[in-house]
């Protein structure tokens, strides 16, 4: 099949007065139709970056330097403004950590969805009315005939972030990329957005970009996953493979650094020392290795590139873990 | 695990803790509603419940950051409920805390050296060398380098300025830490080096540690014990295996299902306990048990909207606030 959209080599930095920040730095990948795709990482790594970038949101001083983003087949890049307003919210829909501070506080929750809705389609009065509270009802929000006309401070976190759901969802699209959509909310009410986005994407057959530093959320969404550290992307593969067998020390050293749930014993947790680099004057080699505990001299200079580690997996480490922890074996032996 | 020594004396016991915030005559959020509980020494105590659960009201109140409505808290014997301020300022040396926001509880125009050096200045300990000494030394307990304390907050990291913070706390040598979610802020790969230095100065130090977090895998890594919160009230108390295999409040199992495991596999496998509708007001909660209006398997009217289930024991050192706690499945 083909996918449905394409990021190849996409560079977008940000003209600062301290210096070039190279937030993205040379991500590429697909999305196929239907797919959920994670993509992790800790902050400032250039995963929300990635997100603004493909609805072209980014702002001064940033600016998409070099790449393309192919949305069936055409370039979201090189598009002119006209041209990308047309997808944006139509095509491809964004839904962002805070709604509260995504939605209009002084307009109903009701005239915001079809807002969203008039921007693309040609409907008018009862029908917008009529499907916004259908929309509402998807999202299940309990009473949604009388809730359309509630505004914002009058509804929950979770609730409001079911409306922007509800608000991406208008107009059907192809795209559905959120970013961070749980973090503002409860363990309770995240299952319940997960499992809301989990049925999205089996009913309508809506691709999901999901933006998240939580492992788990991927664990329960996502088919595939990026992983990414200081603008790169450093492993990426279908989602079990990369919990079970993770390549790059990063992404190992991450699983390792979140206390599991279902875990008895007590095992000390893998701390990752340092702390992320500048993406000013990003480290020589592999971005990582000045916090990696499996580095090689290589690593210091030789920048790696995503190489096959797996099946459909890919790593961008010359050591990968398939080989440290065997010389860690041969060393104890 | 060795909880149950029978005649171990707590560090702190709280009783029919109460704290209810008025918001106009006649009517207050009632954030603590009679919370009881006892940390030992030397042990770690999770603090759990989502956001408006009264778990950080609870942890300032027992510090005496908040004055409290009705309820005594003990330490070492000594009601702290009871001692005027400079009795009880004697005693804040003993019992620290630790902040969730690593950027708002230093103060930018202080030099680290300063903020960790003040409770050192506030109770006359040291002179100005010995001082100087002691800051070096705190800033090399908690892995930062000794001769950043000239340095102001803004130069250091978020888990840097949370290592700041644990200096600070250990300044006066204190025996319990109230740690308010004090990984929240941090990136993930920087939570584990904070949990791992805290529990290192526990064995360093015989630290007793009330950890307050949302997060119930985290809390359940850390401690030996684990209280769940729901709307002011505890609604069960276990050691942090058994919590997880064995739970015996629905709100727990409900909560325990909703965390997600990294791990597709499992992750697939697993069922989300669905609760029906929002958190209740605090001002005004449900009659009988306050879960009631959400519980999957309440049985309404009675028992549980008209009877408040005590916290009591349902297996051994094991307690929880429900009269139907033999029907919670067990394995998540």
């Amino acid at each position: 099949m083909a996918p449905v959209l394409q990021v190849k080599d996409l560079h977008t930095e940000f003209f600062t007065d301290a210096g070039v920040v190279h937030a993205v730095d040379g991500v590429s990948f697909d999305l196929q139709p239907g797919e959920t795709l994670g993509i992790v990482g800790e902050s400032g790594c250039g995963k929300s970056v990635t997100a603004l970038s493909i609805l072209r949101l980014i702002q001064k001083p940033g600016r998409i330097v070099s790449g393309q983003i192919l949305f069936k087949g055409s370039d979201i890049v090189t598009m002119t403004g006209e041209e990308v307003r047309e997808i944006r919210g139509k095509d491809i829909a964004m839904i962002f950590q805070d709604p509260l501070s995504s939605l209009n506080p002084v307009l109903r929750v009701g005239f915001q969805i079809e807002e969203a809705m008039a921007a693309h389609q040609d409907i008018s009065g009862k029908d917008v009315l009529q499907r916004a509270i259908e929309l509402l009802k998807r999202v299940r929000i309990p009473a949604p005939e009388s809730r359309v006309k509630d505004y914002p401070h009058q509804f929950s976190g979770g609730m409001r972030q079911r409306a922007m759901i509800a608000m991406g969802l208008a107009n059907s699209p192809s795209i559905l990329i959120a970013d961070e959509p749980t973090t503002a909310l409860d363990v309770t009410v995240q299952a319940q957005i997960l499992e809301l986005l989990r049925d999205l994407n089996t009913e309508l057959g809506t691709s999901i970009v999901l933006i998240t530093h939580n492992m788990g959320v991927v664990a329960g969404l996502c088919s595939r996953v990026l992983v990414m550290y200081a603008g790169r992307v450093v492993e990426e593969g279908p989602v079990e493979q990369i919990f079970k067998d993770p390549q790059h020390p990063y992404t190992w050293s991450l699983l390792r650094s979140i206390p599991r749930l279902d875990s008895d014993r007590h095992e000390r947790l893998v701390s990752i020392k340092g702390i992320p680099p500048d993406l000013i004057k990003p480290p020589a080699g592999c971005r990582f290795n000045p916090r990696c505990q499996f580095r090689i001299e290589r690593c210091k200079h030789d920048d790696p590139h995503l190489m096959e580690v797996g099946p459909d997996q890919q790593a961008a480490c010359w050591v990968t873990m398939r080989q440290a922890l065997k010389s860690d074996g041969d060393q104890r032996a | 695990m060795e909880t149950s020594v029978p005649d171990r004396v707590p560090l702190l016991r709280a009783e029919q803790v109460v704290k209810h915030f008025p918001i106009r005559p006649g009517v207050s959020v009632k954030a603590v509603d009679g919370v009881s509980f006892e940390i030992f020494p030397g042990e770690t105590v999770g603090l759990v419940g989502e956001s408006g659960c009264g778990k950080s009201t609870l942890g300032r109140v027992i510090t005496r950051l908040l004055p409290i409505t009705s309820g005594n808290v003990f330490f070492e014997g000594v009601d702290l409920t009871k001692l005027g301020a400079e009795k009880m300022r004697q005693y804040r040396r003993q019992l620290q805390m630790i902040f969730q926001d690593p950027y708002s509880s230093l103060d930018p125009r202080m030099t680290v050296g300063d903020i960790i050096a003040e409770p050192l200045v506030n109770f006359g300990l040291l002179d100005r060398r010995g001082k100087d000494k002691r800051v070096q030394e705190l800033l090399r307990i908690v892995g930062l380098n000794p001769y950043f304390n000239n340095r102001y907050p803004h130069e250091f990291s978020g888990g840097q300025r949370q290592r700041i913070g644990i200096a600070r706390a250990l300044a006066l040598q204190p025996k319990l830490i109230v740690a308010d979610e004090p990984i929240s802020a941090l990136d993930v790969s920087i939570q584990a080096q904070i949990i791992n230095l805290m529990e290192d100065l526990q064995q360093q130090f015989q630290l007793t540690y009330l950890f307050i977090a949302h997060d119930l895998s985290v809390v359940r890594h850390i401690s030996n014990r684990v209280i769940v919160m729901y709307l002011g009230k505890i609604v069960e108390v276990a050691d942090s295996v058994e919590i997880y295999r064995n739970p015996r409040h629905p709100y727990t199992k409900a909560l325990l299902s909703a965390i997600p495991i990294p791990d597709p596999e499992i992750q697939s496998k697993r069922r989300v306990v669905a609760l029906k509708g929002e958190i209740p007001s605090p001002v005004n909660p449900p009659s009988g048990c306050r879960f009631h209006t959400r519980c999957p398997i309440a049985q309404v009217p009675t028992p549980c909207a008209e009877v408040e289930p005590p916290l009591e024991d349902k297996a051994r050192d094991h307690l929880a606030a429900c009269h139907f706690s033999e029907k919670v499945p067990a394995a998540v």
